[in-house]
């Protein structure tokens, strides 16, 4: 089997390395500004697909089968984003006897409707958030939309019909916002999933979210891993997920399991795939929506239950049996966090901050796993999202997952563009984080309560010796020997570097 | 040589003299140190202050133009050094002319949508401008309250880092 990876960044170097341990060659592709990205260069291939902006190259069905045909590939995996959710682009891949490495056409194109999905997930005995049970008709006036949010009630969502990670959904207070809001979440949805259509939700009030992993083979097994919680969010967007979740007992967790397994098995679901749910503070639970794809946060899963959720991907869809022991998967050996590192400065409000990357050190040790899609030289594009790598800590207990995390944010280093490492080392000495005490509101309440002040607030001290070393930079800089500064050309540069050699033999 | 050197808004002046081989005096606000001091890489630096102290430091050229980036013990912080910063941009506008600000592009991206226009009064941190840049719709907000002198740009531009995009008077 050799395999197409259709992505870019940390998932694709992910699903190399997943690959190559199993002994399959893979073959990348990449876009103008991507060619010397670190996917790019670790692939055994690597193919050009197209222009920078993603709509011409990544979210190119043509191209990338067409890229697979050229590279003699055989599957194709699709990563998360892009085109891993989009029914047409399996089936192109099944069209072209392509192995899609995921689950068929017809499970991403029902649950991908989320709308259809509530639907499956009601027939399967499976308690549903309430909210419309069709599309929001984009016909309706101002007036009718705001009867169909009466009947419902408020607080509400608004979310996209096609949605995911946060994209196309607004929170709405009351009917005065809700035109405006609903016009966003259109908007931000057509422009993400190419689709504007939306639908209306109740917003419980102060809901954890908790989703359940599961795999599916092509024989009807079903096995459900022990939950994620992903209640750390900031505008609906996930920051940071661990597992296993603080507020989930062994008896819940036990028909949450049930539950997910219950809805995948009504749509013969094959492959990765992730249940997500609304723990409400009553201990009830509602289904959310179907992830028909590997999701980004899959490593803490792997952490906790030693398993290696890509490589099984890869087997599934070579046909072979889900032989994982089901108990083992439904229990939880230690603890395990993830951050996502975006390129964001968290002092501007979480702005952008793409740019050269000029140093790279990252975390390391024991416990300590980083999943990177970036290298030192690569310059971050504007043109993609900004997760850069995603860091994962494992310990015995949560807090020692806590403090392990600490230490590895602590030691990683990016040096050239701006990155939420300073706002995850604030966050992990949060006391409501530490103690578990939190829900889907709580980093955005947090957030405002900041009132914008600094994730790195130095001491004192730390701001002297900030000062010391920008001094002896700019005066080593200023007082460097002459001829190191001039690096016109990269002959004498190595002369230079031999003449120093020399000299200190 | 002498530096001034403004660290998350803080001045402090800053001297530094070579004492012997990797070792230097700087002296902050009129307190000595002697620090042993050696370059690690391009943009590291290693500190041994009194007492063998370690500090491990990073000075690197950031994103904006002519900012330096200093980070240490997993935290960063701008800095400023003899003045020399053509501008953080931010995201509450850079500075204008007398009594102007100017909402600047923080990053290269594209213009979404304009929620004012010429003239229009605006409140201290009132969105003015909606920039959609790795898939975010970022809002840029007023730096002051006051009137719109200038729109820019228009819906659907391109913009490069920098760009004024709104002039509020």
């Amino acid at each position: 089997m050799k395999i197409l990876i259709a992505n870019r960044g940390e998932i694709a170097v992910r699903i190399i390395r997943a690959c190559r341990e199993m002994g399959l060659p893979t073959v990348a592709v990449y876009s103008d500004c991507d060619r010397t990205a670190r996917h790019v260069r670790e692939a055994d291939q690597a193919l050009h697909i197209g222009p920078s902006e993603a709509a011409s190259s990544y979210l190119r069905i043509d191209a990338i089968v067409d890229a697979a045909r050229k590279s003699g590939a055989d599957a194709v995996h699709p990563g998360y984003g892009f085109l891993a959710e989009n029914a047409a682009f399996a089936a192109a891949c099944r069209d072209a006897r392509l192995t899609f490495i995921g689950p068929s056409p017809e499970a991403i194109a029902l649950m991908g409707s989320k709308t259809a999905a509530r639907e499956v997930a009601r027939k399967a005995g499976v308690p549903v958030v309430p909210g419309t049970e069709q599309p929001l008709d984009d016909q309706l006036s101002d007036d009718e939309v705001a009867r169909v949010a009466d009947r419902i009630g408020f607080p509400l969502l608004v979310k996209a019909v096609a949605g995911g990670g946060g994209k196309g959904m607004r929170t709405i207070d009351d009917r005065s916002s809700l035109p405006s809001a609903i016009r966003s979440a259109r908007s931000e949805a057509r422009s993400s999933f190419g689709d504007a259509s939306v639908y209306l939700e109740r917003r419980l009030v102060r809901p954890r979210h908790i989703e359940i992993q599961l795999l599916g083979d092509e024989h009807g097994t079903i096995v459900p891993f022990v939950e994620r919680e992903c209640s750390i969010q900031r505008r609906h967007q996930k920051v940071v997920e661990e597992s296993p979740s603080i507020a989930v007992t062994p008896e819940l967790r036990r028909r949450i399991a049930d539950a997910a397994a219950a809805v995948a098995r009504a749509v013969n679901y094959s492959n990765a795939g992730t249940i997500e749910f609304l723990l409400d503070e009553d201990g009830s639970f509602y289904f959310l929506e179907m992830n028909t794809r590997l999701q980004v946060e899959h490593p803490v899963t792997e952490m906790v239950t030693s398993t290696d959720l890509v490589q099984w991907q890869i087997r599934i869809a070579r046909g072979e049996r889900l032989d994982l022991n089901p108990e083992a998967a439904l229990t939880a050996h230690g603890h395990a966090i993830e951050c996502r590192i975006y390129a964001e400065d968290p002092d501007l409000g979480f702005m952008p901050s793409p740019g050269l990357i000029r140093g790279l050190r990252p975390a390391s040790g024991p416990g300590v796993r980083d999943d990177s899609g970036v290298s030192v030289g690569y310059s971050v594009p504007v043109f993609y999202d900004s997760m850069i790598a995603k860091l994962v800590a494992w310990g015995g207990s949560r807090s020692e997952a806590i403090e392990r995390m600490s230490r590895a944010l602590r030691e990683y280093e990016v040096l050239g563009i701006r990155t939420t490492i300073p706002f995850f080392l604030w966050l992990m000495r949060q006391p409501d984080y530490v103690a578990g005490r939190y829900d889907t509101t709580y980093l955005d309440r947090l957030l405002v309560d900041r009132k914008g002040e600094s994730f790195s607030e130095l001491t004192s001290e730390d701001e002297e010796i900030a000062s010391i070393a920008s001094a002896l930079d700019a005066y080593l800089r200023a007082n460097a020997h002459s001829p190191a500064a001039g690096r016109s050309s990269s002959t004498t540069h190595w002369k230079q570097a031999a003449r120093r050699e020399a000299l200190r033999e | 040589m002498t530096f001034d050197i403004e660290i998350n808004g803080r001045a402090r002046v800053v001297s530094v003299e070579r004492a012997a081989a990797g070792r230097y005096r700087v002296t902050v606000d009129g307190t000595p140190h002697l620090i042993d001091a050696e370059r690690v890489g391009s943009f590291g630096l290693s500190l041994l202050m009194d007492g063998g102290v370690s500090r491990d430091v990073q000075i690197a050229p950031g994103g904006a133009p002519g900012e330096m980036l200093v980070r240490l013990d997993g935290r960063t912080a701008a800095a400023l050094i003899d003045g020399r910063r053509t501008g953080r941009a931010s995201a509450d506008g850079g500075t204008h002319a007398r009594g102007e600000q100017a909402v600047v592009a923080p990053m290269p991206g594209r213009i979404v949508r304009l929620l004012v226009s010429r003239g229009d009064d605006v409140a201290a941190r009132q969105g003015v401008v909606v920039v959609e840049a790795m898939k975010m719709e970022n809002e840029l907000r007023s730096p002051k309250a006051g009137r719109v002198k200038d729109v820019a740009v228009t819906a659907g531009a391109s913009v490069e880092a920098g760009r004024v995009l709104i002039v509020i008077e």
